[in-house]
């Protein structure tokens, strides 16, 4: 199993009160999987992925990845873990606005230590994958939003992760370019074997999805 | 700074003489201010009687206040007469510039030499006839010194100073030396007994005078620094956290992705550093203006006559100080930003925005 939730739950104090924003899920994703988790707003869909993407830390749970009990990871050992094996994509797409396309792939690339020259290049292929390779040196702000979204999965999949994490990833998008968008994380699922994990209001993503996960006040439930 | 420093200089003055003046004036340094004129000969040969003294030299010191019909807040032009053949009682080894001219021969010429300063403002060359207070005087000379006080002075026969600025036969101070086996001490006591109306101070007691002043000079300087950086360093303080904060989203986009703490601590931290180093070069470069420019404003001297000396003004290792100190309080007030800025986590960011 390449990702295992046992009872992971996640409560916030909110006051006097405590808001369980995760309660006793229990996950299993296996290698080229494309998981759908959809809910309503505040149901809990970006805390479980945050969970999951060692974003965040359980109240209490655990998470396996590749059954590696990962609740006794240091902060340093979560930080490497992000950078070389999940991948991540953002609603608002969480480009840095200093950097242009290719700067923006070559970041975890860079934080990864690999060299110059092959950051580079890595990046450049990346971006030709997403069809943007005649984009390589625009700023996001010389972007649409569909190219954004573009650059942030060439981003998340710059250290070849085995996970790739998408946060309501058509959220911001037409639905022509929230189209485009789903098939390359569909494509990035079945044809280079991740696994991806898509949190979504998107019946598109439901459409495609190996399998679609409900979440309601905090517990999940597997959909037909 | 400037000021301890153009005081400090004036030390190497009578080096190792005694300063005698008029017990009603004020000495700073090497400067008398104040206090009645001393009959000259009468006043000579009375200290030559005194046993320890060997040797006895009439001063004149003025420093007017006005010249050119501007008003002087400080007084930073001086006219110093001193008998033909005793220059190097204050100008030491100081040499004429480019070696051109000669010093006054005659204590009955009309010859003088001037401060390097002095001569650029009034552009007075070896040669040049200088009209100063209405007399004509002769340019044989133009020292080349970094030391203030003789770059702004005119040095001329004791005679000629006198006629000049209406002072017959009368001086402000003697230096004296005291003979061997005669400490400096008991020469100055036997003087001062012996005549009554002088005070003479030993080189230990000139310096006495000034120190608590200078001291004092530099507890404000101390103070005025030290406000001006902790100033400086909340002032970078709210920059960063301002910054920090406005980027919240890519700091914990960065810590999603994985970058280590360190390298977002180092990243807001060179962001500092370079705020630094730009402000380091304006600092440096307008505080450096801005001190030539209070300068001219407290002395009447044009602006411009300072700029050939800002490396004495502002000394090179003291700009390069004030430099690595901005460098050094921009890094310290980008420590607790950087700080907050590698512990920005992505849910708790998302979580406030949504």
């Amino acid at each position: 199993m390449r990702i295992r939730t046992v009872g992971l739950t996640k409560t916030y104090r909110v006051g006097a009160a405590d808001i369980c924003a995760v309660d006793k899920v229990n996950l299993e994703v296996d290698g080229a999987e494309f998981i759908a988790v959809v809910g309503p707003s505040g149901s809990g869909k970006s805390t479980l992925l945050n969970l999951v993407g060692l974003n965040d830390v359980p109240t209490s749970g655990k998470i396996y990845v590749d059954e590696a009990d990962t609740s006794g990871f240091s902060g340093g050992r979560r930080r490497r873990f992000r950078l070389l094996r999940m991948g991540f994509v953002f609603q608002t797409f969480n480009l840095f606005p200093t950097l242009n396309a290719v700067e923006n792939v070559e970041l975890p690339l860079a934080l990864a230590g690999k060299p110059r020259m092959d950051q580079r290049e890595r990046a450049v292929k990346l971006l030709e994958t997403v069809c943007l390779g005649n984009r390589i040196f625009h700023r996001p702000r010389e972007l649409s939003m569909g190219e954004m979204q573009r650059v942030a999965i060439a981003r998340a999949l710059a250290n070849d992760p085995e996970i790739v994490i998408a946060d309501e990833p058509t959220g911001e998008l037409d639905s022509v370019t929230a189209g485009e968008i789903i098939s390359l994380l569909f494509d990035i699922s079945k044809k280079e074997g991740r696994t991806v994990l898509v949190a979504t209001h998107d019946e598109k993503v439901v459409d495609v999805a190996d399998a679609v996960y409900r979440i309601q006040d905090g517990r999940l439930t597997a959909q037909n | 700074m400037r000021y301890t420093t153009v005081v400090k200089e004036m030390n190497v003055l009578f080096n190792g003489q005694l300063m005698v003046v008029s017990s009603g004036a004020v000495v700073i340094q090497a400067i008398p201010i104040g206090g009645s004129m001393l009959p000259q000969n009468f006043t000579e040969e009375r200290i030559q009687d005194v046993a320890g003294v060997a040797n006895t030299v009439p001063i004149l010191f003025v420093t007017p206040m006005q010249i050119d019909e501007g008003l002087q807040a400080v007084p930073v032009n001086f006219s110093l007469g001193i008998p033909v053949g005793d220059w190097q009682l204050i100008l030491g080894s100081t040499p004429l510039k480019d070696g051109v001219g000669h010093f006054p021969t005659d204590d009955l010429s009309n010859e003088i030499v001037v401060g390097n300063s002095l001569a650029g403002q009034y552009n007075w060359t070896v040669g040049k006839i200088a009209d100063v207070n209405g007399f004509e005087l002769n340019v044989t000379g133009i020292l080349d010194t970094k030391m203030a006080l003789l770059s702004r002075s005119i040095v001329m026969p004791l005679r000629l100073a006198q006629q000049v600025y209406n002072y017959w036969e009368s001086v402000n101070m003697f230096t004296v030396s005291s003979a061997q086996g005669y400490s400096q001490q008991q020469v100055a006591e036997a003087v001062e007994q012996h005549l009554g109306y002088v005070k003479v101070l030993t080189e230990d007691e000139r310096n006495d005078i000034i120190q608590p002043v200078l001291a004092q000079v530099e507890i404000w300087n101390l103070g005025i620094q030290t406000v001006v950086f902790l100033l400086s360093l909340i002032l970078v303080m709210t920059i960063t956290v301002m910054s920090v904060s406005e980027r919240r989203r890519d700091f914990a986009t960065l810590d999603a992705i994985g970058a280590p703490l360190t390298y977002v601590f180092r990243v807001v931290i060179f962001e500092t550093a370079l705020i630094g180093v730009i402000g380091g070069v304006l600092g440096v470069f307008f505080g450096s203006l801005g001190a030539l420019f209070l300068g001219s404003l407290y002395t009447n001297i044009p602006i411009s006559q300072f700029f050939s000396s800002i490396f004495e003004i502002v000394p090179p290792l003291y700009m390069l100080e004030i430099f690595a100190v901005i460098i050094l309080v921009c890094c310290a007030g980008g420590i607790v930003p950087a700080l907050n800025a590698a512990r920005m986590r992505l849910a708790e960011v998302l979580k406030a925005e949504y």
